[in-house]
């Protein structure tokens, strides 16, 4: 008898491949490109190098067999993973399958999970998740096939919270997403949610009207909702930009916490000055103007990437580079409530500050902070406490700490603009005005009986006013070396690439004190 | 043409009004300005089209996510 070797296993496997790549069938298939949306092996295609992506666990899946003991069917797992490679590194992706059983999850998924995110864990490599579906125990009716309940635990959870301390983590949320999904999709460092199909909640409509008044998928868990108050970082136009956006997030990082981020060349000069930044602050007080013109200016061109930009929008939080390495770049945005700290901007600072301490970044802080958000709606949104939380943040941060007064620093909050115990590189812009209460918002207070007692307490006003502007020139301030150093706003780049050539040789690799939550 | 709601991002009192109904407007163009934190900041145009409606007026209080103008892009 000739002897075949393996022929006819290999071309078993070769069979199980194929079922497996016809994932929920050509019905459901084609349902889901009739909705606009690619296929989960489409996806991974189309987020990875080209023919990089290498199957782990290809034939998974539920088997049936017929009377004669040969394979009848087969469901593959809605869950598939791998190894792949972004701009030639390495990484770890995983991506539900909405295909089949609208991605819930059974129990050959749970550990495949499981494997993702260890396989990220142990080999210290970025993990991106396509999420698209539920991810966890689909419905009740699976009751009726098991016959047994069982007491909830999350799968993996272990490796997930780990892995927000050792790895970056991106997760896309590509269709509508729910329970343990949606707690896969926010346990990350950086997240998103596609415009119009992208959803999240912790049960969706049919559940909520089973409990209350109907609402849309919109209003319960639309993307612009969740963008807006920051459950995740961004919206994505479609799967290509947020394909796009995980890459570009990535590549400011390093792909583990044991190295550190790699400096890119850049063609921007370090010594470029930008003379319109000397007069980019109005004078009038009551006037603001554009901080991401100054961001665009002053990091290596092309480089800036912001995060988060629909929400806690005092602050703008973005990657970026100085004279090619990455840096963490938090400014103040004075066209939203003046800059001042709300409850939601001191939430994503606390966030942000703790991603650049994670992954080494330096911290470069352009600030215009008139101080806490006031008023009886901030005090009711909580924004001391969180405000407070922002501050630990700060002083916790052990990474190179960089700040540029641009112009108001008021009151606790501004106060927040970097650990005044450590060295404190730093500068201001002539345009620098600061202090623990401004004059505008102190003086009635302040010189209340004054006032009530003078004949002309307008002119009185005006005149207390005038003195007490005299003392707010940013020289006086000089003179007495309480700011470092007064620049002229167009050196504002040569200065922070110095700082991050200085800086780079101080990043540590290792864990920090704290492990990020999300 | 699509109609786009503009609201407000900030809570504030509407100092003044820059644009009436009917006016055609460029992208980034203000549209009004509101007071808040003692400043006087732009709520801008998102995109070149005209003014359908204006819900708001002079010296009004309005709140955050409050729909300020409807636009025809």
């Amino acid at each position: 008898m000739a002897d075949d070797g393996w022929d006819r296993e290999l071309d078993e496997l070769r069979t199980r491949r194929g079922l497996a790549a016809a994932m929920g069938g050509p019905e459901k298939v084609a349902l889901q490109i009739a909705k606009g949306k690619r296929t989960v092996r489409d996806r991974i295609a189309a987020l990875l190098d080209d023919g990089s992506f290498r199957e782990i666990g290809s034939i998974a899946g539920s088997a049936r067999y017929g009377a004669d003991g040969a394979l009848a069917g087969f469901v593959p797992s809605n869950m598939l993973f791998g190894r792949g490679a972004i701009d030639g590194r390495a990484v770890v992706v995983s991506g539900d399958d909405f295909t089949v059983r609208g991605g819930a999850a059974d129990a050959a998924i749970h550990e495949k999970i499981v494997q993702a995110e260890q396989l990220a864990n142990e080999y210290r490599l970025p993990l991106v998740r396509l999420l698209d579906g539920t991810g966890g125990g689909g419905s009740v009716r699976t009751l009726e096939t098991t016959g047994y309940t069982y007491v909830p635990a999350m799968p993996a959870w272990d490796w997930v919270v780990r892995n927000l301390a050792t790895v970056p983590v991106v997760a896309l949320g590509l269709g509508p997403i729910a329970g343990l999904g949606a707690a896969r999709l926010v346990s990350s460092h950086y997240s998103l949610l596609l415009r119009e199909q992208g959803y999240m909640f912790a049960a969706g409509p049919a559940v909520v009207a089973a409990v209350g008044p109907p609402v849309t998928k919109e209003e319960l868990g639309g993307a612009e909702m969740h963008a807006r108050i920051g459950s995740v970082d961004d919206l994505a136009e479609d799967e290509d930009d947020a394909f796009a956006k995980a890459r570009r997030f990535l590549s400011y990082l390093p792909p583990s916490i044991d190295q550190l981020p790699a400096r890119q060349p850049s063609g921007d000069p370090p010594s470029r000055c930008e003379p319109e930044l000397d007069r980019i602050v109005p004078r009038d007080r009551r006037q603001v103007y554009k901080m991401r013109r100054v961001l665009e200016a002053v990091v290596d061109a092309g480089s800036l990437f912001e995060i988060g930009s629909q929400w806690g929008r005092a602050s703008i939080t973005a990657l970026a580079r100085l004279d090619g390495w990455p840096v963490a770049v938090i400014a103040s945005d004075p066209t939203h409530y003046g800059g001042a700290w709300t409850a939601d901007t001191a939430q994503k600072l606390v966030r942000f500050v703790e991603l650049a301490e994670t992954f080494h970044l330096p911290v470069v802080h352009l600030v215009d902070i008139p101080g806490f958000l006031v008023g009886v709606r901030a005090e009711q949104a909580g924004t001391l406490r969180h405000g407070a939380r922002a501050l630990a943040s700060v002083y916790q941060a052990t990474v190179p700490w960089c700040t540029v007064i641009v112009r108001k620093a008021y009151g606790v909050a501004g106060a927040g603009m970097s650990n005044h115990s450590r060295f404190r590189y730093r500068c201001a812009w002539p345009s620098g005005d600061w202090g623990s209460l401004p004059v505008e918002g102190g003086l009635e207070a302040a010189y209340k009986a004054e006032l009530a007692a003078a004949p002309d307490p307008v002119a009185r006003r005006r005149q207390i006013e005038q003195l007490l502007n005299e003392a707010r020139s940013p020289f006086r301030t000089a003179e007495r070396f309480l700011v470092e150093e007064l620049i002229a706003p167009r050196e504002t780049r040569p200065f922070l690439c110095e700082f991050a050539n200085l800086a780079a040789p101080l990043r540590r690799t290792g864990p920090s004190a704290f492990g990020m939550r999300p | 043409m699509a109609a786009r709601i503009i609201r407000s991002t900030m809570a504030g009192t509407i100092a003044r009004l820059e644009v009436a109904s009917g006016a055609a407007v460029a992208k980034e163009q203000p549209l009004l300005y509101l007071e808040v934190m003692k400043m006087e900041i732009a709520v801008e145009a998102p995109a070149a089209g005209r003014v359908a409606t204006v819900h708001v007026a002079a010296g009004d209080l309005v709140d955050e996510g409050q729909v300020l103008f409807t636009l025809e892009v």
